[in-house]
């Protein structure tokens, strides 16, 4: 993994208390980078901006926002102006108050970042960890990122301090905010009871380590074959269900299906995925780094993870692996 | 309604239900068009080919993906559906978690997972799906293929319907060790006073989770600068204040510690809580 940059500076204060950090993301996706092209014959594509009107093109110099009004027109903000609501303090995360970690539904969580100690800041950020891990809560501030403030929660996070963006609550959709069709339809005894024993069998523990991307695999690998003008491989639908529902959950439970991996599986797919991993990983930013270069060996390493993952990724298949906790 | 962002099938054993997913967040930001500066006139994005300058269409725009060996692969949409066919269309639950075990630092974007269709087979496919984990209290981890790019799903249920919740694989989570975030040793190591003082003045800060308190100031503040902008022509630029400055000695560490918590003490005796929610009660405000 590339050394670490931290991507904003500034001071977490809660009572009086300042403390200066550094904060740095704490998620790097393994989103493929691809090129916008043009279908026909691959050619890259660029944006330019142009006058709706006029057709000419504007240098972004000459560019600033405008707030529309319909038909009263527009209203031009400098970007010095769209700034200024931002606040007068910037640079700091003020912890207002705190709250209990288990009062904060998932749902109100959005980008998590981790938490680094500048110089001065190493004492207070030892002191307010301290606190909250013991505490079991969470501080509720806000502070601006991107030209923009956020509401964030400060919390512990694997050994560290940790904040994470929340959703403000008039942007979730709510239940009456949807569409649906009547669900009175109430399934019947019998079907509850084999559903929930299935729930039962595939019930386990959280191993998130244990979970791989493999579609990014897959079109790796589609990649290499059209590269070798291959057809990609024909799709295989599935049979679109339109079966009993209850002859479906008893199947289920006799162990047509329940794919849960055995232990010694589980182990085999880890080790190749985490090798495929070390090859990848060896291939540098790739993924991260905008779009993919043309030179060095990148490809050819993820190619190589592909195929490793592939040959230990064991197909979908029955498995009468039962409920941990049972066995 | 928010549209449908996704249409297919969730499988449950051998149980098949036709569902949508619709998105739970909705953007309320205030938004602005590009324009140029002295003309007003708007500015539009064009997309033209680096080869001979020509305008493409929305629709003639492919992926591309370039190889060490400088070719570029043209990749279509359907070309995405067929590296996997089985996951671009359908979401597998195989395993069966406790939500509490899950630390939100995974969860990425939530949905609705909302029946498609209102034939009766499926309808009843859905409820009963949503009757058996509201009862078995637990969330179901799957996959889902969104956008050309795999996730992890968490699904459970919320207000007798079906939630999903995109989420981050565990390597691409950072860790404090990949930044050198924790600091250790005996550098600023905390005392008993310290901590236990800390922990005092966060429990005096400490109130109810209420979601509906927290407004969105930042898009208060932009509608406000728009109206005083429209009625004066101009916008105040207040100053930045001085960013606080850390205590550096331990000692002062304390002070600061005790004063704050000598405050929130005053201020909890008299009956003032820690409301601190700024904007007050001007929530709702509408984004344009």
């Amino acid at each position: 993994m590339p050394a670490a940059r931290s991507i904003w500076n500034g001071t977490i204060t809660f009572g009086s208390v300042a403390i200066p950090v550094k904060l740095f993301s704490a998620t790097s996706p393994h989103t493929l980078r691809f090129r916008e092209v043009r279908a026909s014959d691959g050619a890259t594509i660029e944006h330019r901006r142009i006058g709706a009107e006029s057709g000419d093109e504007i240098e972004y110099a000459d560019i600033e926002k405008a707030y529309d009004e319909g038909d009263d027109g527009q209203i031009v903000l400098t970007k010095e102006e769209i700034a200024a609501a931002e606040g007068t303090h910037p640079k700091v995360i003020a912890i207002e108050h705190f709250v209990r970690a288990e009062e904060i539904d998932p749902v109100f969580y959005d980008k998590p970042y981790l938490v680094g100690a500048q110089d001065d800041g190493v004492h207070g950020y030892r002191v307010l960890l301290a606190a909250l891990e013991k505490s079991d809560k969470v501080g509720i501030g806000r502070f601006v990122l991107r030209s923009r403030e956020n509401l964030v929660a400060v919390r512990p996070l694997g050994g560290a301090l940790g904040i994470q963006t929340m959703r403000f609550d008039d942007e979730l959709v709510d239940k009456s905010d949807l569409e649906l069709p009547s669900l009175r339809k109430k399934p019947g005894a019998r079907e509850v009871k084999m559903a929930g024993a299935l729930v039962e069998m595939l019930q386990g523990d959280w191993e998130p380590e244990e979970q791989h991307d493999t579609y990014r695999d897959a079109v790796m690998d589609l990649i290499e074959r059209k590269r070798h003008g291959k057809e990609p491989k024909k799709a295989k639908r599935k049979p679109e269900d339109g079966g009993d529902l209850a002859d479906a959950l008893e199947a289920s439970l006799k162990g047509g299906k329940p794919k849960r991996k055995t232990a010694a599986e589980r182990k085999k797919a880890t080790a190749g995925a985490s090798s495929a991993k070390a090859k990848a990983s060896s291939g540098g930013s790739k993924s991260s780094s905008g779009k993919p270069s043309s030179g060095g060996s990148t490809s050819t390493a993820t190619k190589r993870a592909s195929a490793k993952k592939k040959a230990s990724t064991t197909k979908k298949k029955p498995s009468t692996t039962k409920k941990k906790a049972a066995s | 309604m928010a549209r449908s962002l996704w249409t297919g099938s969730l499988s449950f054993g051998l149980v098949n239900v036709p569902v949508q997913l619709v998105s739970a967040v909705r953007d309320r930001d205030v938004h602005f068009h590009q324009v140029h500066k002295e003309t007003g006139e708007r500015v539009q994005m064009q997309r033209v080919a680096s080869t001979d300058g020509k305008e493409v269409d929305w629709e003639d725009v492919a992926k591309g993906w370039e190889t060490d060996d400088d070719r570029m692969i043209v990749l279509t949409d359907e070309d995405f559906e067929a590296a996997q066919p089985d996951k671009t269309r359908t979401v597998d639950i195989d395993l069966f978690v406790a939500l509490t075990d899950i630390d939100p630092v995974y969860f990425d974007h939530p949905y609705w997972l909302l029946p498609a269709g209102d034939g009766d087979g499926p309808i009843r496919a859905y409820r009963l799906l949503v009757d058996v984990m509201a009862k078995a209290g637990q969330v179901a981890i799957g996959r889902i293929v969104l956008r050309a790019k795999e996730y992890l799903v968490a699904l459970r249920e919320q207000d007798g319907l079906l939630s999903l919740t995109t989420m981050h694989f565990a390597d691409e989570l950072r860790t404090p060790d990949d930044i050198g975030a924790i600091p250790t040793g005996k550098k600023g190591k905390p005392t008993k006073r310290e901590i236990d003082d800390a922990v005092a003045l966060i429990g005096e800060l400490t109130d109810d989770f209420k979601p509906s308190r927290y407004d969105d100031c930042h898009r208060v503040r932009l509608l406000r600068l728009i109206d005083e902008k429209r009625k004066n022509g101009e916008v105040e630029i207040p100053e930045h204040d001085p960013e606080p400055a850390p205590q550096k000695a331990p000692k002062d560490l304390m002070a600061a510690l005790e004063e704050s918590l000598a405050t929130a003490r005053a201020r909890s005796k008299k009956g003032g809580g820690t409301a601190t929610s700024r904007g007050g009660s001007k929530r709702r405000a509408k984004a344009g």
